[in-house]
């Protein structure tokens, strides 16, 4: 079943800079500056700089298990019973990480755009076009990451712009000084910044390479999807230190949005940051819809069954439930993605392919396997 | 009482949608994960509805980590 699913290398590469992009856009700017302070963008370089190596990681367990998705792998290693123990934590982690960003939505749209709308109905309908997206397929959700990804580029470029165009907006007093801060709250930062950024990329080895069909290309273009992924973000991450300056980043719950709230351009061009808004609904569905669409093919393949999509609805649902009490307060939430999310996605995004590589040497080492071709 | 009644009818819309076609396939095992997910998901709701108080799954896996979580952030205080 999942076998005939084929997305060109091009589209692998539109899902993974969408994916990465997704809730960071708006979301760090002001965490890492809560560690860092003006040095954020620092850490975002640093940061994207460990991710090519996590991506060399994956991309190196791809190699060896060609034919197989992470589930597999993970069957194949670890036997049977361990296996499926292992595979089912990580369509929890998977199906967590989405409920998650279900939340995030609901937040976000309730705090700054329809503040009388109840978080539940926004909840809902989301989860309606992510649900219909997971029933149309991988290759669907594909092409309409082709078709909407033009419009995020020209969308981050008009940003970029205007607020470059204003330029009593940006003070470059705000990012100095520069390497102010200690090794220590630099390591901490760039661990935030992987926690979001690069380990949860960890769920592509449930689409990649089984599902891309060219696999060479696709290791380049999850090179270049991360490279501009990460540029992305390293400009807009300066810019909103550049803008809002260290504290008041920091202070803010979406400091990007507060950031898009700030240009005026003239006397005309104000109140562009619905534009952000825009970017980031578009970002964190195909980000919401990867992680589901992980989930559930994780999910399926551990219990042997063929179709996926007769499962999407009632999943979903629960996702959807989940996603109304899994976080109490917006301070719960904040608390959950600063301590535990870093480590949570650390086990499944580092740990668990690095254990995995090693099994493998180990049973190449004593003859359980036939060397690797 | 209204989201009780919400989540019943959302379960036998999607019930509606997808056993004909299981049943007619006769895939029993789909069917059993199909109604067990079902089950949880309807029960989650109704459980939410009523306020009752559901643990959040994200203070389980914060209970799992909480000796890594202090060990690491003490390393890097």
């Amino acid at each position: 079943m999942i076998n005939n699913i084929k997305i060109s290398a091009r589209q692998f590469a539109i899902l993974v800079i969408l994916f990465s992009i997704g809730t960071t856009i708006l979301v760090i700017p002001g965490s890492l500056a809560h560690d860092v302070k003006q040095d954020a963008w620092i850490a975002a370089i640093i940061g994207t700089g460990v991710t090519f190596l996590v991506v060399a990681l994956y991309i190196s367990l791809g190699r060896m298990f060609p034919a197989m998705t992470l589930v597999e792998i993970i069957e194949a290693l670890l036997g049977k019973w361990l296996g499926k123990i292992v595979s089912l934590t990580f369509v929890f982690f998977s199906f967590i990480a989405a409920s998650d960003l279900l939340y995030y939505v609901g937040t976000f749209l309730t705090n700054q755009i329809l503040p009388k709308t109840p978080p539940e109905a926004i909840h809902i309908l989301f989860a309606f076009i992510l649900m219909m997206g997971i029933r149309l397929g991988l290759e669907t959700l594909a092409r309409s990451a082709e078709v909407l990804f033009p419009i995020f580029i020209f969308l981050f470029i008009l940003l970029v712009v205007s607020v470059l165009l204003t330029p009593d907006l940006w003070k470059f007093e705000n990012i100095q000084p520069i390497f102010n801060t200690g090794m220590k709250p630099m390591v901490r930062a760039v661990f935030l910044f992987a926690s979001i950024f690069t380990l949860p990329l960890v769920v592509f080895l449930m689409i990649f390479p089984i599902s891309v069909d060219q696999p060479k290309e696709a290791e380049k273009s999850f090179f270049t999807g991360i490279f501009i992924a990460g540029i992305c973000l390293i400009i807009l991450i300066g810019l909103t230190i550049l803008v809002l300056g260290p504290e008041s980043s920091t202070n803010q719950m979406f400091p990007g949005y507060t950031l898009a709230k700030r240009i005026e351009i003239g006397d005309f061009l104000q109140r562009i940051e619905a534009i952000l808004a825009i970017m980031w609904i578009i970002a964190i569905y195909f980000k919401m819809t990867i992680y589901f669409y992980a989930a559930i093919i994780a999910f399926v393949q551990t219990l042997n069954i063929k179709d996926y999509r007769p499962l999407t609805l009632p999943v979903g649902m629960i996702m959807v439930m989940i996603s109304f009490f899994s976080h109490p307060n917006v301070t719960h939430s904040a608390a959950f993605d600063k301590e535990v999310w870093p480590l949570y996605s650390l086990a499944y995004g580092l740990l668990l392919p690095l254990f995995l590589l090693v099994v493998k040497a180990l049973r190449i080492l004593i003859n359980l396997d036939k060397k690797h071709e | 009482m209204l989201g009780v009644a919400g989540t019943i009818v959302a379960a036998i819309i999607i019930m509606a949608i997808e056993i004909p076609t299981l049943w007619k396939k006769k895939l029993t095992k789909e069917l059993w994960v199909f109604s067990i997910l079902t089950l949880i998901a309807v029960g989650l709701g109704i459980a939410q509805s009523l306020h009752l108080d559901i643990p959040s799954p994200l203070n389980g896996v914060r209970i799992v980590l909480q000796p890594f979580i202090d060990y690491i952030y003490g390393l890097l205080k």
